[in-house]
């Protein structure tokens, strides 16, 4: 018994010595390629948005290639980079599946994208638990990095949300909409401007919903909501809450509504209720397909955007955009939207982010990513920077509002920008038909 | 105090929405009432049907409402083939392989949708879009009307094709008892098909109305009203057209009627609530006989 445990101990050393003797450095291995995994809904219900997110991201791929690539720490020679998608199916459980893949079997160093805040929710704890960064350029939630169940440390939040949605939009409503109003019909400045909500039941509608409420009251805004009446995701007939809108007297609708939702509320409204107002849509609306559907009732209306296919705001990210969905045209024979738009300077944002870490660490890569002071790349930034937030890691859009106009000779109408200032293009108008609402 | 003409536009909307429904649920009680089979792919026919309408609206600009034949003759032939092949060999088996034949026909239908045309919204323009009727104290657009003349015209033509012709007496027969038609000499598998043919004809109608009153659709937008449509013959009676039809309008109108008086999330909730207390006080539904 006594000379086993001897043998035993004298092997364990003997095995622990040669192991020592012959272990080596590592050797220097160059890095061949830097993986980046791209989340888009390819398939399912959101697979039009997620394609252009895709599409998006290529573009930006092939211009970063076509620049050699990124320069890391003890390389002699630029990386190129390289895509890998990876499919949410437009579902919780096809958004998990595609970012476990990405992570484990494809080993990427870095993930862009994201659809649908209740898709991107449900896989972030896979996020938390790898600890890879992540730029989220699709949720407009503000609980993508609000939440604090899990760890959304590794989360950067690069698509405007609706808090900031509802914001914007008010405060347009206050400083031009009321202002014109008053204005045209001759009102008095103290006269309460009565604004009506039609949003959609869920965490996107009920998001703008709020932020409308508490921009009201932090700024104590001279707007009184007399009607706000919500819909559930997917509905295609809104004549009752409509009507009801209607019976409320307001001087202007806001939608907080997808583009489906929102070209068949504004057309009913027009031309089914009778109910001739300015109505206002989140950025999401601002896409070909809802300009081809809202026709000609369209006109006067008002979309809150940062990236249109028919427009470019005036000033240093116009031939940015303009390069951007020439060569998205070039390659795919169609017009990028808002959501491939922060996806390709999501792209290029984990490319800037490698680069000046000069590794693939991910926890060198998210320090870099915390402190990123990059130049704006199509879309107009807080300050012309892209940065994110101390406390939620959110990147600062600097959004505008356009006003539509009918073109009877293509049969839809097309945007043009009227603020803020230093964007529009144009100035805000009241329609001829316009009817302000009364008490 | 409820402004009346609110009331009585709110009750126009439930009526339009009641013609849709209407359509739906009517075809596909006349297929369970001839087969007594359960499909949920029948929102799908509704779909396609849509689709047909605003194709050959976009490539002929032929008015949409005249398209609703070519729509429904179209969706006969479908419905024809998808009898023949996929419930006929299954007619008469446990009721779960009906469920999942149509569940697997909801996904082929969306998906071969979805390849030939793109899974995106879509919507098209009625030529009578902006033209308004004066009705009392209402000023309504001449689309609902017509809808609603259309609707009434289809039914009044399914019945008289059910109680005036050979063929429609054959197939209510084969609806109240299919041994006892089998035996005085009645084709049931040819009325088997022609229900279900007829069945999907008009969910095709409901699609087509559905186009043109200015409605979005996708692949997607089948599931729904069928669900709908299942709640309204169960809430109506099963078998019974005259089910359907009430049924129909009292979803239509409770719809509405809920939205307005308790938001729009409750419009679905309500008219299951409607179908819960129908069912508790009569459980074969409104117009049901017990034994069905």
């Amino acid at each position: 018994m006594k000379y086993s445990v001897l043998f035993i101990a004298t092997l364990l050393i003997a095995t622990a010595i040669i192991a020592g003797c012959t272990q080596q450095a590592p050797a220097q291995v160059q890095q061949k390629e830097i993986k980046i995994g791209v989340i888009a809904s390819l398939t399912g219900p959101a697979s039009n948005v997620g394609t252009n997110m895709w599409q998006s991201a290529q573009v930006a791929a092939r211009e970063i290639n076509a620049n050699g690539g990124i320069q890391l720490n003890g390389t002699t020679t630029k990386v190129p980079i390289r895509l890998i998608v990876g499919d949410d199916e437009s579902t919780q459980a096809g958004g998990q599946k595609a970012a476990t893949k990405l992570i484990t079997d494809d080993q990427v160093d870095i993930l862009v994208g994201g659809y649908s805040s209740a898709v991107t929710s449900a896989y972030e704890q896979t996020i938390a638990e790898y600890k890879i960064p992540y730029v989220v350029t699709g949720a407009s939630s503000p609980i993508i990095t609000h939440r604090t169940d899990i760890d959304t440390s590794y989360i950067f939040h690069h698509c405007p949300t609706t808090d900031t949605y509802g914001q914007y939009t008010t405060l347009f409503i206050d400083q031009v909409v009321r202002p014109t109003v008053n204005q045209k019909f001759g009102f008095s400045d103290s006269r309460p401007f009565r604004l009506a909500l039609l949003y959609q039941d869920t965490a996107f509608g009920k998001g703008i919903q709020t932020a409308v409420n508490n921009t009201i009251t932090q700024n104590k805004l001279n707007i009184v909501l007399v009607s706000q009446q919500s819909f559930r995701m997917g509905e295609s007939d809104f004549r009752t809450p409509l009507t009801v809108i209607k019976a409320a007297n307001p001087d202007a609708v806001y939608l907080g509504a997808f583009p489906n939702e929102g070209a068949p509320a504004i057309t009913q409204g027009r031309r089914d209720i009778g109910l001739d107002t300015i109505y206002l849509s989140a950025e999401n609306n601002d896409n070909a397909q809802f300009f081809k559907d809202v026709g000609q009732y369209g006109e006067g209306s008002i979309i809150e955007s940062r990236f249109s296919p028919y427009t470019a705001p005036a000033g240093a990210v116009a031939s940015g955009q303009s390069n951007f969905k020439t060569s998205y045209n070039a390659t795919f024979g169609t017009y990028p939207d808002m959501m491939g738009a922060s996806t390709y300077e999501g792209v290029y944002i984990a490319t800037n982010a490698i680069g000046n870490a000069g590794t693939t660490d991910k926890a060198t890569v998210r320090q870099v990513l915390i402190t990123m002071k990059m130049p704006q790349v199509i879309e107009a930034m807080k300050d012309g920077t892209i940065s994110f937030s101390n406390e939620y890691r959110e990147s600062q859009f600097d959004l505008w509002m356009e006003q539509l106009a009918y073109n009877p000779a293509i049969g839809e109408c097309r945007p043009f920008i009227v603020w803020p200032d230093n964007l529009k293009v144009t100035s805000f108008v009241l329609p001829s038909w316009y009817k302000p609402g009364s008490a | 105090m409820v402004d009346i003409g609110i009331i009585l536009q709110i009750l126009f909307w439930g009526i339009y929405a009641g013609c849709i429904y209407i359509l739906l649920a009517t075809g596909l009680n006349l297929i369970f009432g001839v087969m007594k089979v359960v499909n949920f792919a029948h929102g799908e026919f509704l779909m396609i049907g849509a689709y047909i309408t605003a194709t050959i609206f976009l490539l002929t600009g032929i008015n949409p409402y005249a398209i609703i034949l070519l729509s429904m003759l179209v969706l006969v032939g479908i419905g024809a083939v998808v009898e023949r092949l996929c419930f006929r060999p299954i007619l008469g088996t446990s009721k779960l392989n009906e469920i999942f034949l149509s569940i697997g026909l909801i996904y082929i239908f969306q998906n071969a949708t979805a390849m030939i045309w793109s899974d995106e919204w879509q919507s098209i323009k009625s030529p009578y879009q902006g033209i308004t009727v004066p009705i009392g104290s209402l000023n309504v657009p001449l689309d609902y009307i017509i809808i609603m003349v259309l609707t009434a015209a289809i039914l009044c033509i399914l019945y008289l094709f059910l109680k005036k012709t050979v063929l429609g007496r054959e197939m209510r027969a084969t609806s109240q008892n299919r041994k006892g038609a089998m035996l005085v000499g009645i084709n049931v598998e040819r009325m088997d098909v022609l229900s279900f043919g007829i069945g999907c004809a008009l969910a095709a109608a409901a699609g087509t109305l559905w186009v043109v009153s200015g409605q979005v659709f996708n692949p997607y937008m089948g599931s729904i009203p069928a669900v709908k449509a299942f709640a309204i013959i169960i809430l109506g009676g099963l078998g019974s057209i005259p089910g359907a039809i009430i049924g129909g309008l009292i979803y239509g109108i409770a719809e509405n009627g809920a939205a307005f008086l308790l938001g729009g999330v409750w419009k679905d909730a309500v008219s299951f609530v409607i179908l819960i207390v129908v069912l508790v006080l009569k459980p074969t539904g409104l117009f049901g006989e017990s034994g069905e």
